[in-house]
């Protein structure tokens, strides 16, 4: 039983960052229909960024934390206008281009940092113990923050006036450009956006776990999971596809070898790829 | 994949009369003469490797492309090389049977698994297809770490019979007369009926099925000869390199193969064989640079993605366009 709850916590941690990684990627997919590869180095950078301001400069990691999510937004804002809004709607230099940032990005953290792994000081110390099990308190704010950003993103969307003008460019760019939406501004916001969630998950995962310049690529391929499996336009299914794979993550390797996980992980995505190409919840795209 | 398409529709016919024709033939068997005789020229053992290694990777980035030309963009095409790799050099190892035999299986059995692969996945279009391929090949690896016992799972695979022993300059002839013949076997199917069917599937696979084309079996046959191709390559490259890692066959390496066939632009036949050789070259040039080295790469990559926004072979065109302007005559 004990065990049984600890797995739940671990998979609600794992499963809180993969969504936040997920929605930032989904979100540059939906509402500027690209495939932004990078997005798996830049939610290193972000980690990084709040271990080097925190460790090298003492700063509160909570303040480095925003700060580290600040940066990289802008970042993203460089991001979308010089590296992605030229090749608009053109798949394959977009795959050229975001090999470009992974290369600049993984280099430079190779460079800088080393290829040692570094952590993040706890954001809450601490170990809690209830009934039989203990989990670290960075478990928790994990799953907190995630939480709280999943509902703060969503009421966003939902309820302000460029939330919603987000929602028409990815339902209909040129219906959306008739009625006097800037796709340009709209394309800069979801980029800030899904840089600065990758950069909070960055650097929460460096808490719970460690950091090293080459962990984008494994977040990488969980984001693509999530999103393909919730569907190319659905935000909310995501969270539900997050479940669903953290849950896979945290109780496999319990019962079988890591390998065999990863195998049945994929094939479930394949399978549904097979069965229903549109994923979950998605659209026809 | 609007814009892969419409390069595509630029694609110029193969037949020209006169001096082009001349022309051409000239080139033709300059390069010939000059590739039969590089090995006079290279000295080095290390020089002699990145040779090899160019030979390799322009038989995989063409064969990717032939998939390309229906309209698939496969983003899971290093696991095929793997699969060839991995077949070859496991059969090779454990029956003992000789690595001129293994190498045609390994094509085989990497055809075999991408005509299995795609009956379900040809009626996938566009990014979903991407997608699909992308996961197949994480996957693959996945299964190369479940099969631990024949394939040596994360650690590779070691003490592979070697083709040839000794020199590398044997290596380099044979995988010369590999690579020549794949790629005049994928221009054939380029130019044939079954090519320009490609090409049209590419472009309208509305269009391509109302005049009778059955898109899925096209695709599939693309599949199967590009899968055959570059497992052939792989096979070749296991008892090149004797040893095995499964990180040759990530998804990174599926990327630079796209890259191989992007750089250039994917309406040019020659365009992976020069995105081959000049992007496999660069690091090697670069590796004084040390951990650095990556940002050249990169460096090469924006400025062909900026200032040739058609590729090199845009570029080329535009060039041959100008000099025709200023001549007042075509070559």
């Amino acid at each position: 039983m004990e065990m049984a709850a600890q797995m739940t916590i671990n998979a609600l941690s794992l499963s809180a960052l993969y969504v936040l990684v997920a929605l930032g990627f989904a979100l540059l997919l939906n509402v500027m229909n690209t495939l932004n590869f990078a997005h798996g180095a830049i939610y290193m950078v972000g980690g990084y960024i709040c271990c080097e301001l925190s460790d090298a400069l003492g700063l509160n990691q909570w303040v480095s934390l925003a700060a580290s999510a600040l940066g990289v937004g802008l970042f993203g804002l460089f991001l979308e206008k010089y590296c992605f809004r030229p090749f608009y709607g053109d798949i394959s230099r977009i795959v050229v281009m975001s090999v470009i940032i992974i290369l600049v990005l993984e280099t430079t953290a190779n460079v800088t940092m080393g290829t040692d792994e570094k952590r993040i000081p706890s954001f809450v110390e601490g170990i809690i113990r209830a009934g039989g099990m203990s989990v670290t308190a960075d478990r928790m704010v994990t799953i907190l923050v995630s939480t709280l950003l999943v509902i703060g993103l969503s009421w966003f969307i939902r309820r302000s006036r460029l939330g919603q003008q987000m929602m028409a460019v990815a339902q209909e760019p040129k219906g959306a450009t008739l009625q006097g939406i800037s796709t340009n501004r709209v394309s800069a916001f979801a980029c800030v956006l899904g840089c600065g969630l990758a950069a909070v998950a960055g650097s929460l995962m460096g808490a719970i776990l460690v950091l090293s310049p080459f962990m984008g690529d494994y977040m990488l391929v969980k984001a693509i999971q999530l999103v393909i499996l919730s569907g190319i336009g659905s935000l909310a299914g995501i969270l539900v596809s997050g479940l669903i794979i953290g849950a896979l993550d945290a109780v496999l390797p319990v019962v079988t070898s890591g390998a065999v996980t990863q195998t049945v992980g994929i094939g479930v995505i394949i399978l549904l790829l097979l069965l229903r190409p549109r994923g979950l919840f998605g659209r026809e795209v | 994949m609007s814009k892969a398409n419409s390069e595509m529709r630029v694609i110029r016919g193969s037949h020209q009369p006169g001096r082009g024709r001349f022309f051409r033939w000239t080139l033709s068997v300059a390069a010939a003469v000059l590739l039969l005789l590089l090995p006079i020229f290279v000295t080095s053992p290390y020089r002699a490797h990145i040779l090899v290694m160019i030979l390799v990777y322009v038989i995989a980035a063409s064969s990717l492309r032939t998939i390309g030309l229906s309209g698939q963009m496969s983003l899971g095409h290093a696991a095929f090389m793997g699969i060839g790799a991995y077949t070859s050099a496991v059969i090779a190892k454990n029956l003992g049977w000789s690595p001129w035999i293994c190498i045609p299986l390994g094509g085989i059995s990497a055809m075999l698994v991408g005509i299995g692969v795609g009956i379900p996945f040809a009626r996938l279009r566009a990014i979903y297809f991407s997608m699909v391929s992308l996961f197949f090949g994480i996957g693959m690896l996945a299964v190369n770490s479940v099969c631990e016992r024949w394939t040596g799972g994360y650690s590779g695979l070691v003490r592979i019979p070697a083709l040839f022993v000794g020199s590398r300059i044997l290596y380099y002839y044979f995988f010369l007369f590999v690579a020549s013949a794949s790629l005049s076997v994928l221009y054939r199917f380029e130019v044939s009926r079954i090519g320009i069917t490609w090409k049209a599937i590419a472009q309208s696979h509305v269009v391509a099925s109302s005049v009778g084309v059955s898109e899925t079996r096209f695709r599939i046959l693309a599949l199967a000869i590009g899968c055959f191709f570059v497992g052939i390559a792989g096979a070749g490259y296991a008892h090149y390199r004797v040893v095995l890692s499964p990180d040759t066959f990530n998804l990174l390496a599926s990327i630079y193969l796209l890259m191989y066939v992007l750089v250039v632009g994917i309406g040019s036949f020659v365009g992976p064989i020069i995105g081959a050789a000049v992007l496999t070259v660069i690091p090697e040039i670069s590796t004084p640079l040390k951990q650095y080295s990556p940002y050249v790469f990169a460096g090469v990559l924006a400025v062909v993605l900026f200032l040739m926004p058609t590729g090199i072979a845009g570029m080329a065109g535009q060039m041959r366009l100008w000099f025709a302007r200023r001549s007042g005559g075509g070559w």
